[in-house]
């Protein structure tokens, strides 16, 4: 349900000369003085039409008959097959669509190009004044006095939409009540504005301004998507653990119905990230290097970072534009934030510890408490306190602090006992355990080994041959780091198959 | 080495025959994993390959001249040679576990991912071109294939295939002549013993009747002349629930290796009377990826004592009395019939001999260690037997190849689900099966 910024400029919103504004602002008519607002307007509203244009002729494309010499009129007609072509000219008339309804927009932005608060405030405010006008329509309208099964609440409205709550129990029903409400509506407009009927979310999971998900309806069939806005964020600058756990949660929650699987989720996840467990990939954070680290005001962990790389190897350090892939690892107690960041690559190649209450608490616990919390009691207690969270395992580093120092010595496989000099396997405990524990080594190393061929085969199959090694080094790739991991945990499981031969 | 039968006052001698074993080059012992990629074994495969093809084409096309794939010239006829790599839409991929709707798609049918829309193409190391053409289909081919092709760059920029020319049977070694008496080689495979679906009477019983407790005089003669035992892979089963690197409880401790410890046992009985040779299978406790290394010694200690027992590598290579063996636990057989179409395994079997390769899709689609220096899955003499073990049903066909060799192929069914073990004759390679039954009433 809609009421564009569009229909401003049918209104002729910013030159309203006699009329005052529902926010109390007067503006001169067109006839006066044309404002520069409309006129880029209407530029890009012309200018989508010419794109929408394009889009259905690059489906038919007719040669001229005057490219024939014979001047027999031929006209070839031929679908454009190319699908990218068909993208790029609907992605330019969405482009066009979304600069043209946030032209009032920038008004509203103080420290903006053309600052004028009292445009921006004037269209908003156009769009609070229909949304209570339909608020106040459809609350009369569709309750039980009415004749109507259940009675209607607007349970949400953000500038051009509004969400109701119609009562009933399928999605059929709804859908119908929602066009009813849409026409109804329309008619008490002034001529250009309509209220159009859009979709139906069930279930729907409003959490606060602006942010909600739901199972997005548009026919009554089957649902078309999930829909979410706002919590899942898309930002770059978080890590896919957010994303995918999120994205998991809700999926669980919206479409399987199943709250405590979605819960029992979060737990294992917790779990695996404080046992170490968790694929590294997901926990890289990126950010731009815009400038170098003098002309950054405050110290950030990616320019620290950048830095560091820069004094180990100059030749690999990321440059100003690149992005810096970082993770945070455990450092020293009471150590700054940006002193924690690591180079991943780094992190697996020297077992260096990720610090797993940072991600804990920084990264997943806001956008979980933000969904669990109005669907379970304690959320947070039960979330992020339990008994999964209780064992913790942290990996040694291999180069740095007290471990360089350190003196080592075989421990038993069974048992992890410190083993003698004579003993190269097991201890004298777990001699009779052979079978059983040689078959646990060796079904590591056989999990290994598949995941190994499944990840570079899949790394040559994406750079198109064969017989060159994979040179590729796109850290945004969902399996670089993975890929990397394989490998030396591949050489560290076969090392340990090693000692298994007496 | 003997098993004396003193039933009927007639002692029975077991027969013997020369063994000799061919697997080094299917050991792993020094490699490790420092850093290298599969397109050194590729590399390997295709260099290896190429040299053979190349003694070939004057041959079989004398006139034309060859080419890499860089050096073509649009419509003019030449010969290429290179791997073939072919392009699969339904291959399961490992990035789509990141995909964004995960669990909409719907899951392809296990067993295979071959499509209309599936194109081959061929590369060297210098690029690579697309295949067009009737004569390669894309159905019968797999990728890591290494072949020579004849045809002529189109204007669209596609490889247009007028003949094929396939590396053929490698060279044999002459069959020994000297052969003039019977003696049997049994191979089975799937014993999957602590499965659910094995029966160890069953087993039993072919471990009486190969070691001549079984059957009348007349029959145990002819158990005296079984001279070797394979056992093709997939001997034990493992609840793999159990190895998530968890610690175990104690009872299921023992239900870990208590399916090894039946299986030692029964091939103690085994090995005590006859040489017995033992391959990994997929389902056993080893490594992964091809070549799959012996099981471990310690796994099978009781058997292990015996000098007849042989645990081998998979693939497995060997010469009884002068007769070539090459045999598999079914991995690569497996893996053809999922990402190409044939009327049945021998079919495949018969594939991998052609292509000189016994198991091309590695390490496309089949596991196998990143070799640096050679890819040992390169047939350089053909076999005069070559078997396959965890197949569905017992099939087996002689072919006969351009220059005189001659191959038994073997399909070994699994012991499990059907009780069947395959006997070969070592003087003529004639084959027939051992079918073992119980009924209880």
């Amino acid at each position: 349900m809609k009421v564009t910024p569009e229909d401003a400029r049918k209104l002729n919103l910013p030159p309203e000369c006699v009329n005052k504004t529902p926010s109390g602002e007067t503006f001169v008519k067109s006839n006066l003085q044309k404002g520069i607002l409309p006129e880029i307007l209407e530029e890009l509203i012309a200018a989508r039409k010419r794109a929408k244009a394009d889009l259905k002729a690059s489906t038919l494309i007719a040669l001229l008959p005057s490219e024939f010499p014979d001047n027999r009129l031929y006209c070839y007609v031929q679908e454009a097959k190319d699908p990218l072509e068909k993208a790029v000219l609907d992605g330019r008339q969405l482009a066009l669509k979304i600069s043209a309804n946030s032209v009032y927009g920038f008004t509203g932005a103080t420290v903006g190009q053309l600052p004028c608060i009292e445009i921006s405030s004037s269209v908003t405010s156009y769009g609070r004044q229909m949304i209570e006008h339909t608020k106040k329509l459809v609350e009369d309208k569709f309750t039980t006095v009415g004749g109507y099964e259940h009675t209607a609440e607007v349970i949400y409205g953000d500038t051009d939409s509004v969400m109701v709550q119609f009562g009933v129990s399928n999605v059929e029903t709804a859908m119908n009540l929602g066009r009813e409400a849409a026409e109804y509506i329309s008619g008490t407009f002034t001529k250009p504005i309509k209220l159009e009927f859009e979709k139906v979310y069930y279930p729907y999971l409003l959490i606060s301004k602006k942010r909600y998900a739901g199972l997005l309806w548009t026919n009554s069939q089957k649902f078309d998507k999930m829909d979410t806005k706002g919590i899942e964020t898309v930002r770059r600058d978080n890590c896919l653990l957010v994303k995918n756990l999120v994205n998991d949660c809700l999926h669980k929650i919206l479409i399987n119905r199943d709250i405590p699987g979605a819960v029992q989720y979060v737990k294992n996840t917790i779990s695996d990230l404080l046992m170490n467990r968790m694929d590294l990939s997901l926990l890289v954070i990126t950010k731009g290097l815009t400038k170098t680290g003098d002309d950054y005001e405050v110290k950030a962990a990616h320019v620290e970072l950048a830095e560091r790389m820069r004094k180990r190897d100059a030749a690999t350090a990321p440059n100003v534009g690149d992005r810096v892939p970082y993770v945070i690892v455990k450092a020293a107690k009471g150590a700054k934030a940006y002193e924690k960041s690591e180079d991943p690559i780094y992190v697996l190649e020297n077992n260096i510890p990720i610090d797993p209450n940072y991600y804990l608490e920084n990264q997943i616990s806001k956008p979980l408490l933000r969904i669990f919390e109005p669907i379970l009691k304690n959320a947070e207690k039960e979330l992020l306190k339990g008994s999964h969270t209780r064992s913790i395992s942290i990996s040694t580093p291999s180069n740095s602090g007290i471990m360089k120092f350190a003196k080592k010595q075989l421990s038993c496989i069974g048992c992890k006992a410190l083993l003698s000099d004579a003993d190269k396997t097991l201890c004298s405990h777990c001699k009779g355990r052979e079978a059983e524990l040689y078959c646990k080594t060796v079904s590591q190393v056989s999990d290994l080994e598949e995941l190994f061929g499944r990840l570079w085969t899949q790394c040559q199959e994406c750079q198109g041959s064969l017989h060159q090694d994979v040179l590729c080094t796109s850290r945004d790739c969902p399996i670089f780091y993975r890929r990397k991991k394989a490998q030396k945990d591949m050489a560290e499981a076969k090392r340990q198959l090693g000692r298994w031969n007496f | 080495m003997e098993a004396m039968e003193i039933d009927s006052q007639k002692i029975h001698q077991r027969k013997q025959s020369t063994y000799l074993s061919f697997d080094e080059s299917f050991e792993i012992q020094k490699e490790t994993y420092t850093g290298q990629q599969y397109s050194q074994i590729y590399f390997a495969r295709l260099y290896k390959m190429r040299t053979l093809l190349y003694s070939l084409v004057p041959n079989w096309k004398p006139r034309l001249t060859v080419c890499t794939v860089l050096g073509l010239e649009q419509g003019k006829e030449c010969i290429i040679v290179g791997t073939l790599y072919k392009h699969m839409k339904l291959k399961p991929c490992i990035l789509d576990e990141y995909s964004k709707e995960r669990s909409s798609a719907p899951l392809v049918k296990a067993h295979n991912f071959v499509h209309p829309d599936d194109c081959l193409i061929l590369e060297d190391e210098s690029g690579r071109v697309k295949l067009g053409g009737t004569k390669l289909s894309p159905l019968l081919y797999v990728t890591g294939v290494v072949v020579a092709l004849h045809g002529r760059e189109t204007s669209a920029g596609e490889f247009f295939v007028e003949d094929v020319l396939e590396a053929g049977l490698p060279p044999q070694i002459e069959l020994p002549l000297e052969l003039r008496e019977d003696k049997y080689v049994v191979f089975v495979s799937g014993l999957s013993v602590g499965s659910t679906a094995s029966n160890p009477l069953q087993f039993q019983l072919f471990v009486d009747h190969i070691t001549g407790h079984l059957g009348d005089d007349e029959e145990q003669n002819i158990a005296a002349q079984i001279v070797h035992v394979v056992i093709a892979g997939n001997s034990v089963e493992i609840p793999h629930g159990l190895l998530n690197g968890q610690n175990l409880a104690s009872k299921d401790q023992s239900s870990l290796s208590d399916p090894i410890k039946e299986l030692d046992l029964l091939l103690t009985q085994i090995a005590s009377g006859l040489p017995l040779d033992i391959m990994p299978g997929s389902n056993d406790p080893a490594n992964f990826s091809l070549p799959q290394q012996p099981l471990h010694r310690c796994l099978l200690p009781g058997s292990a004592a015996y000098n007849t027992f042989r645990s081998c590598t998979n693939p497995h290579c060997f010469e009884l009395d002068n007769i070539r063996f090459l045999g598999t636990s079914g991995q690569n057989i497996d893996d053809l019939a999922k990402y190409s179409e044939g009327k049945d395994s021998l079919d495949f079997m018969e594939r991998t001999l052609r292509w000189a390769h016994v198991a091309p899709t590695t390490p496309n689609t089949l596991g196998c260690y990143p070799f640096s220096d050679r890819d040992p899955f390169v047939i350089e003499s053909c076999p005069h037997v070559y078997f396959v073990g965890n197949q569905e049903k017992y099939e087996t066909r002689l072919l006969k190849g351009s220059n005189g060799q001659l191959v038994r192929l073997i399909c070994i069914p699994k012991f499990c689900q059907t009780g069947v073990a395959v006997v070969l004759n070592m003087r003529n390679l004639e084959c027939h099966t051992l079918t073992f039954g119980t009924q209880f009433s």
